[in-house]
């Protein structure tokens, strides 16, 4: 067995060319790949941790904007609620006091209404009362609805203020003398002997006849007038009883 | 009869005889490094599948390199890496028929273990220094000089004579019997060629690597640094 120096000098020169080859073109490049690969990756992770810390940033940022508004969500809410609680008693109050004013104001008609219709109701009643008594007066006898009230007619002129009196005794012409139904003629001549002796002079009576008198008799002169009738003292019972409605009714 | 051992030139080159082992290196160093430009021309960062292939071998390598130097591998990529896969693809030259790896010739393991020889000693002063690397040769006492000098050469012979002994028997093996049975029965012996191209190419691969790290971390002072390891454990 020989070797063959030649050849093993030309295999060592080949294996090192081949070994400048492989690391030229072969591993160089693989390497450079798989490092520029690494760093990629290392960029790309560099890049999603600062993205995600970004993020987290972000997150807690408007995390604490979301409690600033809820705080100031909360803090509006309650000066809103606190408004409207104020409005509601301010307008509870008020709706109160009208009602309270409104009610005084019923309280104050009622009572006002109250108190006409119960006035209302005492006049009635009084001109109730006059009309039963004018009515039960009319069922006086003929006789006593003039005969009574001669005397009674005199005893008025005689009690006549001194001018009135003699104001009626200075009036010419005749009298006027009303009566509830015509006079008889010894009704007629009683009262012109009357009237004649309280005046002091003749008298000449002109009739008329006024069935509203009721009963009485009612002489009528140019400056005096002279009442002794039923209507008359009706009508005064009825001034008087009304009279006394409105004082009490106010 | 001639020697199967010896090799004939096939042509001559002035006075340098061309033998069929240099050829069929050149051929492999063409396909090997055409191989190598073409499939690295267009790499992307998201690989495909030839791409994804030549990262996983360099990241084997790499790896290989890493758990037996404990060291950086950069510095021994190549060297590495590219007598492994020239020692593989010449070791499985076989399947094609009518050629012999270049491996089956003394020649070839000759250079490729001088260049590991080579390797070790200028890592190992590249790592310590001259002076330093040479002292290593005294450990641990100056007796043993004369018996680390004849491990250097010992070491290298034995790489030489693995390699050569398993390639060429194979060879043998199969040429022997393909001259005595017939055309298909050499296939089982083929294949198992072919584990024992791999194996070898491993194994060639793994003791540079071992001697190259054992020159340089003798320089890198291990003790403290499986030290230090154990204190940060």
């Amino acid at each position: 067995m020989t070797i063959d120096w030649w050849t093993l000098a030309l295999q060592a020169i080949n294996v090192l060319v081949l070994l400048y080859i492989l690391s030229r073109f072969l591993f160089r490049p693989v390497v450079a790949m798989m490092a520029e690969r690494q760093a990629a990756a290392t960029r790309d992770l560099d890049a999603a941790r600062a993205a995600r810390a970004a993020a987290e940033a972000e997150q807690a940022k408007a995390t604490a904007e979301t409690a600033v508004i809820s705080a100031a969500r909360k803090d509006r809410l309650d000066a809103a609620t606190a408004e409207a609680q104020a409005q509601k008693d301010a307008l509870l109050a008020t709706a109160r006091a009208e009602a309270e004013a409104l009610r005084a104001a019923a309280a104050t008609d009622i009572a006002r209404a109250r108190a006409t219709a119960a006035r209302e109701d005492a006049d009635r009643a009084s001109r109730l009362a006059v009309d039963i008594a004018a009515r039960l007066l009319a069922r006086v006898p003929a006789a006593l609805q003039v005969s009574a009230f001669i005397d009674d007619l005199a005893a008025g002129v005689a009690a006549l203020p001194e001018a009135s009196r003699a104001a009626l005794v200075a009036a010419e012409g005749p009298l006027r003398l009303k009566a509830p139904r015509p006079l008889t003629d010894p009704e007629v001549r009683a009262c012109r002997d009357q009237l004649a002796a309280a005046l002091g002079r003749d008298v000449t009576l002109t009739l008329e006849v006024e069935p509203a008198l009721i009963a009485g008799l009612q002489l009528d002169a140019p400056h005096a007038v002279v009442r002794n009738t039923f209507r008359a003292d009706l009508d005064r019972i009825l001034k008087e009883l009304t009279r006394h409605g409105t004082r009490h009714g106010t | 009869m001639q020697s199967p051992l010896v090799t004939e030139a096939l042509f001559h080159l002035g006075p340098v005889p061309i033998t069929a082992p240099v050829a069929v290196t050149w051929g492999i160093l063409a396909v090997l490094g055409g191989g190598a430009f073409v499939a690295t021309r267009r790499l992307k960062l998201v690989p495909g599948r030839g791409q994804a292939l030549l990262e996983t071998i360099v990241a084997t390598i790499d790896a290989q390199i890493r758990d037996t130097m404990q060291a950086d591998p950069a510095p021994y990529r190549a060297l590495i890496g590219g007598i492994f896969l020239f020692v593989l693809t010449a070791n499985w030259v076989s399947l094609i028929p009518g050629l012999e790896p270049p491996t089956a010739h003394i020649e070839t393991d000759a250079a490729l273990a001088l260049i590991v020889f080579a390797a070790t000693i200028g890592y190992g002063i590249k790592a310590r220094g001259l002076v330093g690397y040479l002292k290593t040769f005294a450990e641990p006492t100056w007796v043993m000089i004369p018996l680390n000098v004849v491990e250097q050469i010992t070491r290298t012979f034995s790489l030489v004579v693995r390699l050569f002994g398993n390639i060429m028997s194979g060879v043998f093996v199969i040429g022997i019997i393909l001259s005595l049975a017939g055309l298909l029965v050499p296939i089982p012996l083929m294949a198992l060629d072919l584990l024992t191209g791999a194996v070898q190419a491993y194994i060639f691969a793994v003791l540079a690597t071992v001697f190259i790290g054992a020159a340089v971390s003798e320089g890198e002072a291990p003790a403290p640094r499986r030290d230090s390891l154990q204190k940060e454990r």
